[in-house]
């Protein structure tokens, strides 16, 4: 659905990108996680077609993005982090804006905005930042597009809204579609992202689906310095220390990605050669 | 489904930007309706004898014109200013040519057939109250027998009280829809602060032309010779008598005003449509 190959992709002074691959797949919810500053939101806006990449090639859904042609458009829905809604009623904004995508179902923005409690009534001026987001994300489900880009979602959402926010989210993915989220808040997206992408200086560092990683990797208390000394990662906390450690009994533990994300960043070379193993 | 231009979704293009500007646009048409006719109820007070004629009609016409339609093109493309609207704007599934030809509807026809309307609404009311107001209270020029004639609505396609050269060739009228344009590129050109920064890069690059179309051009010309004006050059010799005019022939003379005329704005309107299929953010 996505190919990208050797992409390369520098700001003024600053290169983000070299060399950078990946490939994404229909059906699947990705999670692209990073620091801040490596180029998360860039490489959504280089999919979306709004940054051209100096060198290297992305293919998204057939197309060329840098183009930006209509038929494209209409297959690529990018949630950006900082967005803007004019001030005008809700429904005359959907009545405008919902036509150029020929999947949009408003049965469906319906259903999502009923479950976020958005009131439908008045502009969109009045809505706070948090309602503001809810909607865009409604819309955004409902255009039903195949690839949906979305850029720290959460961010601005409480905490009932976070949690109906997952619930949508794992409804609204079948497998024609490819979700790629780029977030900090790792915690919002647990048991909803079935594939992790750690961006880090430019490249894609790991790459793996839940599953995998649940096969390979075991996450646990412990108190015990011998299982402390094997493990790829640890923090110590009141309850224990937290580790990630190779899954060697086979049985398969939940991922935490927080620790997965911080064993990453911190030891991400010990872990891609336990995955390459 | 054609990718570069299609009816329908320009059609839906058009529709949603009136849907999201016609509150904005109704009520600056409103405001340049309000001061035009703050202006002629000025002259009204200050002026007994003549107030609002041709000249002021034809003047005040061009200056609102100039300003308020160069104002608005600075402002077609100002979701590009920023980062969230921009992305909301090229998101939209429209290609870039119909994005543009949105802009070019209404940052240039639709607005001066507005901006005509506005002015003849305010402007025809407005001169049938001076002439009455001239019956009224004073038939004659101050202390003579001279009666003073009512004043006509200003005629703008018979140009009758405009400066010579513009009775013949409407440079005005031209010259609005060329310096429009440049302001429209301005529009995607500048981020920020785009009419203040087109008006310094336009008074530049008028500038450097003057110079060059009057020294410039002259360390070409052989000794004693200077610009005339664009398209002719002079030889004062030792008096005036024998002072000799070299000048363009009159086809192409005729060829560069036309192309002065007609060919500016689409011009500058290609050259938009080429920023904003390289725009990024």
């Amino acid at each position: 659905m996505v190919s990208i190959q050797d992409l390369s992709f520098s700001y003024k002074r600053k290169t983000v990108f070299k060399g950078l691959e990946l490939n994404l797949q229909p059906g699947h919810i990705y999670g692209l996680l990073g620091r801040n500053g490596t180029g998360k939101s860039t490489l959504l806006r280089n999919i979306a077609g709004f940054l051209f990449p100096q060198s290297g090639r992305i293919d998204a859904l057939g197309f060329e993005p840098r183009r930006r042609q209509p038929a494209f458009l209409q297959q690529v829905f990018l949630l950006p982090e900082e967005f803007y809604l004019p001030p005008i009623p809700i429904t005359r904004w959907i009545e405008h804006t919902a036509r150029f995508y020929p999947l949009f179902n408003i049965d469906q923005f319906y259903k999502y905005t009923t479950g976020f409690d958005i009131p439908m009534q008045g502009g969109m001026q009045e809505m706070s930042y948090g309602q503001q987001k809810k909607l865009l994300i409604s819309f955004a489900l409902a255009v039903n597009s195949p690839l949906l880009l979305m850029d720290e979602p959460t961010n601005g959402l409480d905490i009932l809204s976070k949690s109906q926010f997952r619930k949508i989210m794992a409804g609204a993915v079948d497998e024609k579609k490819c979700i790629l989220i780029s977030t900090h808040q790792v915690k919002d997206l647990e048991n909803l992202i079935d594939r992790i992408l750690v961006i880090e200086e430019g490249r894609i560092l790991f790459d793996q689906g839940i599953d995998s990683i649940a096969q390979r990797l075991s996450f646990t208390l412990s108190f015990d310095p011998e299982e402390t000394a094997r493990a790829f990662y640890s923090e110590s906390s009141l309850k224990g220390n937290a580790l990630v450690l190779p899954n060697t009994e086979g049985e398969d533990s939940r991922p935490d990605l927080e620790m997965l994300y911080k064993a990453i960043i911190l030891e991400g070379e010990k872990i891609s050669k336990h995955f390459k193993s | 489904m054609n990718q570069t231009f299609s009816f329908r979704r320009w059609q839906m293009l058009v529709g949603s930007h009136w849907a999201e500007h016609r509150k904005r646009y109704l009520l600056a048409l409103l405001a340049v309706g309000g001061l035009q006719a703050g202006w002629y109820s000025f002259l009204l007070l200050i002026d007994h004898f003549g107030p609002i004629n041709l000249f002021i009609q034809y003047a005040t016409f061009y200056c609102g014109l100039f300003l308020v339609g160069c104002f608005y093109a600075s402002t077609i493309f100002s979701e590009l200013g920023s980062k969230s609207r921009a992305i909301q704007y090229l998101s939209i599934p429209a290609s870039h040519l119909e994005k543009l030809l949105c802009g070019v509807l209404f940052g240039v026809v639709l607005f001066f057939i507005a901006f005509t309307v506005v002015f003849y609404i305010v402007d025809i009311p407005m001169v049938s109250l001076a002439n009455r107001i001239i019956a009224n209270e004073h038939q004659h020029w101050p202390n003579t027998f001279l009666p003073i004639g009512s004043v006509g609505v200003l005629n703008l396609w018979n140009n009758e009280w405009a400066p010579i050269v513009d009775r013949k060739y409407h440079l005005f009228l031209f010259g609005y829809f060329a310096i429009q344009s440049i302001f429209l590129l301005g529009s995607v050109y500048f981020e920020r602060w785009s009419f203040i920064k087109t008006v310094v890069a336009f008074l530049l690059f008028w500038g450097v032309f003057i110079l060059y179309a009057n020294k410039g051009i002259e360390q070409h010309l052989p000794e004693g010779w200077h610009s005339y004006d664009l398209t002719r050059w002079i030889h004062n010799g030792d008096n005036m008598v024998s002072a000799s005019l070299v000048t363009l022939p009159s086809t192409m003379e005729r060829i560069l005003i036309f192309l002065m005329q007609y060919s500016l704005p689409p011009l500058f309107w290609i050259i938009t449509y080429f920023r904003l299929k390289e725009k990024e953010v």
